[in-house]
């Protein structure tokens, strides 16, 4: 009886599961990749750029969820095609390419009459796009305004770009808080008594980076003080791990850290205590326990 | 060792100890295990920022443990909530059958937080062995949270295992001791819930670190915008659950019964099971708007791409499921009067309800803004449509909710008084006044809906606050006059436990399937508007299944995980009425 009334339910769930399942399939279907990155470059002609920025409005900075630059899209924001051909008139002293740079950086110093203050500028999260980035968005919009594109990608914005993509590595600002950049120099910041470190990603396998840190002694490089360098096998692995990943990184190496910890790293004793407390107090209740019914037994 | 004790004639608080002090065993020994099998995998493992688990995709592998491992976790939190309120009714009703309730439910809990800690386990393997950089980051910020998190698992464990070992013996006046052990398992379990959430909030809305990920207020970061909407949301929701997976429990224990107590039995246990569920899930939909308001406020892009983006289309599933579950609901409570003599009086109401509720699903399912293909938006000529359109946006979708919100309890409220017939002497003029506070506020919420289309948006997004606040004053008018009007009311006959059709039973169930599947899809939902980012804007997720599935594969994937966690659930209940036979 248990098993069939089990079969029953167990059918009708998989029927009303199957129905849900198929109503899934109905409704369109696609998928939504992450954006490519393309790079831009001061030798980057017009046309490529205005190429490149349309790819970036469209793809990468997630402009058509609230725009739109053809007939079909979204109008939470105003219609691109409008907005690129009255971008001359739209602010006094702004030019097309002034007002288009400006509404993309700082969306909320100028808005359109009848639209609320939602866009976040293109320059922070989630768009996210770079300096140079944003002029070849500008120079897609004049070119869709019906106009020739004016913006142009300086080596400074390349520069810029460069900085802002790559961001501060982890591993740089480990190295800052443990103290490495104290002696050794890294892309031209830090100490002068230890050797400059920019190249030792190539000069080391990252094996060899990191059995240095864990026991200095390994080997001394020629020219320095021995026993200076402090050892760093008590440090978090997985930050050394990182600082590794950056040196090398600097050498145009990946290496992926693991951040894997030793079983003697913090995370295991921090475990082995909480498991050897919990279980110290279960046990000593216990025994207090049968010492009372030791005790009202002999009663 | 332990096991040798209980063979001794202990005393009722050794025995509970002992039984106790195994549980804490078996989670040490669980994490132990765990932690060697992480620590050796990935120093055996070559290094890499992700990995694939034997051809499985790393982000599916991980999908599909983490909701099995949450929905586990849903149920050990819901249960102790759901028994320690039908305990405490027990004790003021003086209603024995109510701790019977409390007990069977409790008992599960050992066998299902072994289930829950082994799949949490298997999940936090695969996050070290699969995500070794991401977990490495994740685990660097919220390092103090971790051994705060596993104490409280332990104290969890702890207070569980005696609620569960002293039900016997912690009975009439010690009672009181009881529902203190039943406050701490509820306690602990809220507050667990709550770190947990802290987790999967700042991946969403990050919060309390620098430019470059550096972590500069763990406050800050566990107290991110949508933590605290995802608390009370998952906490009303585990509470729903509960209650929905006790009344597909009593379904299938009254399908499978053998006589007529029984079958009375496992009726009442259902529908008890049925009212905490629906009870929890009315408040939910508000939960929910808080919590989309505040994606909203943390970035409106992931907000629009999440109502009006590639995810819209799934909230056409989330309606229809919502509708399901009122009708199912309305349904199982109008078969249930049929088993109350005198709730004939009713059955007039049923046929507008039902027209009522329907109405509200079709307003409800209709979308506003989703991706439309070009001919599509030729023929409605815009990205609209020129009618249906207007019940698209959110001002329809509230007052429709609310009403069907409003036309649930009016059921609920005739279920309760099916049999009795009310005698004080102002019964007529009571009456007048509820039917009046009920109509009050479906003209507010109508009202309200058509006016706003009418002011800015601005001004609309105010109007809904006074539709649940009307909705929510009319509840509470009505019931607490219905208290005193029911007072010593005349009975027409008793409820007869058990005489209700099989349909109702499979209304249940398929209240604990849709709960469920919804479940799914809109953990599914909160996890993938994330896109490509593991920590939204701030960690990207550069793995090659960094993609955003098509809506079809990923419900086959939630159909998958809603079939095994049934199948989990059956074993644990299974075990369980095989120790209830040895007893
Ligand atoms: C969340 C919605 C949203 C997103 C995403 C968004 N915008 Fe906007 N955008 C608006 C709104 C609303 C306005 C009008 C208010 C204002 O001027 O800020 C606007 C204004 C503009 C304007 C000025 C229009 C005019 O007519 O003067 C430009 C140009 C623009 N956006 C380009 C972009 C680009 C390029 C992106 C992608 C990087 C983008 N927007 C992303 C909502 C958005
Ligand atoms: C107190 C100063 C000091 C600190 C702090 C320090 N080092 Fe050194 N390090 C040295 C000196 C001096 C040498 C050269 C002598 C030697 O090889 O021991 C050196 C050598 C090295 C070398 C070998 C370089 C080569 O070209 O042969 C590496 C790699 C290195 N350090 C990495 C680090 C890292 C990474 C950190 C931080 C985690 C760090 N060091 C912290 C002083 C320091």
């Amino acid at each position: 009886m248990l098993a069939r009334t089990f079969l029953k339910i167990f059918i009708f769930v998989l029927v009303v599961v199957g129905i849900y399942a198929y109503v899934g399939q109905l409704v369109p279907q696609f998928e939504e990749h992450p954006p490519k990155t393309r790079t831009i470059t001061a030798e980057t002609d017009r046309d490529e750029l205005s190429d490149i920025g349309q790819e970036l409005l469209r793809g990468k900075g997630g402009c058509l969820i609230c725009h739109k630059d053809s007939e079909t899209g979204n109008t939470r924001g105003p219609d691109l095609r409008q907005s690129a051909a009255t971008a001359a008139s739209r602010k006094p002293g702004l030019d097309a390419e002034a007002y288009l740079l400006e509404s993309l950086r700082e969306p909320g110093a100028f808005l359109v009459p009848g639209y609320p203050n939602m866009m976040p500028s293109a320059l922070k999260p989630p768009a996210n796009l770079t300096p140079a980035e944003i002029k070849a968005v500008v120079a897609y919009l004049q070119v869709l305004g019906g106009a020739e594109s004016t913006a142009v990608v300086t080596v400074e914005d390349v520069e810029q770009s460069k900085r802002v993509a790559k961001g501060d590595h982890r591993g740089r600002t480990l190295m800052d808080q443990h103290g490495c950049t104290a002696c050794h120099k890294v892309e031209d910041e830090g100490g002068e008594i230890a050797p400059d470190l920019t190249g030792a990603g190539a000069r080391f396998e990252p094996d060899a980076i990191l059995r240095k840190l864990n026991d200095p002694a390994a080997w001394t490089t020629p020219n320095f003080e021995e026993g200076l360098m402090p050892s760093f096998a008590e440090a978090p692995p997985g930050d050394l791990h990182e600082i590794v990943a950056y040196l090398s990184g600097l050498a145009g190496k990946s290496y992926n850290p693991t951040g894997a910890a030793s079983p003697w790293s913090h995370e295991g004793v921090r475990l082995g205590l909480v498991i050897f407390i919990a279980n110290g107090l279960m046990l000593v209740a216990l025994a207090w326990a049968r010492r009372r019914e030791r005790r009202e037994a002999a009663q | 060792m332990s096991a040798r004790w209980p063979e001794r004639p202990a005393t009722p608080t050794a025995r509970a100890l002992s039984q106790t002090y195994k549980g804490v065993l078996k989670v040490s020994l669980l994490l132990v295990a765990t932690y060697v099998v992480a620590q050796a995998l990935s120093g055996f493992l070559p290094a890499a920022g992700y990995r694939d688990l034997l051809g499985l995709s790393n982000r599916t592998a991980v999908w599909i443990v983490a909701e099995l491992h949450l929905m586990f976790a849903a149920f050990v939190l819901g249960v102790p909530i759901f028994a320690l309120i039908t305990e405490v009714v027990g004790v003021a009703t003086k209603d024995r059958r109510y701790d019977d309730l409390a007990r069977e439910f409790t008992k599960l809990l050992a066998m299902a937080y072994t289930l829950t800690a082994v799949l949490g386990c298997t999940l936090l393997v695969l996050f070290v062995v699969l995500y070794p950089k991401f977990t490495a980051y994740m685990h660097g910020l919220f390092k103090p949270t971790w051994a705060l998190y596993l104490t409280l698992i332990f104290a969890e464990v702890i207070f569980a295992y005696l609620y569960w070992y002293t039900w016997d013996h912690l009975q009439g006046a010690r009672k009181r001791w009881h529902i203190a052990l039943g406050v701490m398992v509820n306690l602990w379990g809220t507050a667990l819930l709550f770190i947990a959430d802290a987790w999967v909030t700042f991946m969403m809305s990050p919060a309390g670190i620098d430019e470059a990920g550096n972590l500069t207020s763990l406050w800050a970061a566990v107290a991110n915008l949508t933590w605290m909407p995802i608390n009370i949301h998952r906490l009303l929701a585990n509470v729903a659950f509960g209650g929905a997976i006790a009344a597909a429990y009593a379904a299938f224990r009254f399908l499978a019964a053998r006589d007529d107590a029984e079958r009375a039995r496992f009726d009442w246990m259902g529908y008890v099971g049925s009212f905490i569920a629906i009870g929890a899930f009315i408040p939910l939909p508000f939960a929910g708007y808080w919590l989309g308001r505040e994606i909203y406020q943390f970035s409106e892009q992931m907000g629009v791409s999440m109502m009006g983006g590639g995810f819209s289309w799934l909230w056409i599933l989330q309606a229809m499921l919502i509708g399901s579950l009122f009708f199912a609901a309305n349904v199982y409570l109008w078969l249930g009067m049929g088993r109350i003599p005198g709730a004939e009086r009713y059955t007039k109401f049923q046929v507008p309800m039902m027209l009522i509720l329907t109405l509200g699903f079709l307003v409800w399912a209709t979308p506003r803004s989703i991706i439309a293909t070009g001919s599509e938006m030729v023929a409605m000529g815009g990205s609209h449509h020129p009618f249906l359109g207007l019940f698209g946006v959110m001002a329809a979708k509230n007052t429709a909710v609310n009403v069907m919100i409003l036309t649930t309890f009016f059921s609920f409220m005739l279920y309760r008084r099916g049999n009795r017939v009310a005698v004080v002497p102002w019964a007529a003029a009571g009456k007048a006044v509820q039917a009046l506070a009920i109509a009050a506020a479906a003209v507010v919420v109508v009202g309200y809906g058509v006016y706003s289309y009418y002011v800015p948006s601005i001004v609309r997004i105010g109007y809904s606050v006074y539709q649940v606040t009307a909705v929510l004053a009319a509840m509470v008018v009505f019931v607490a006059i219905d208290i005193p009007l029911l007072k010593g009311a005349r009975e027409i006959g008793p409820i007869a436990w058990g005489r209700i059709p099989a349909r109702a039973q499979y209304a249940l169930v398929f209240l604990a399937v849709t709960f469920t599947w919804l479940m799914g899809l809109m953990g599914y939902i909160r996890s993938g508007i994330r896109q490509h980012w593991h920590v939204y804007g701030r960690v990207a997720d550069e793995s090659a299944n960094a993609y955003t599935m098509t809506h079809g594969d990923a419900t086959l994937i939630v159909s998958g995980i809603v079939v095994a966690f049934f199948l989990l659930v059956a074993a644990v209940f299974f075990m369980a009425m095989r120790e209830e036979r040895k007893a």
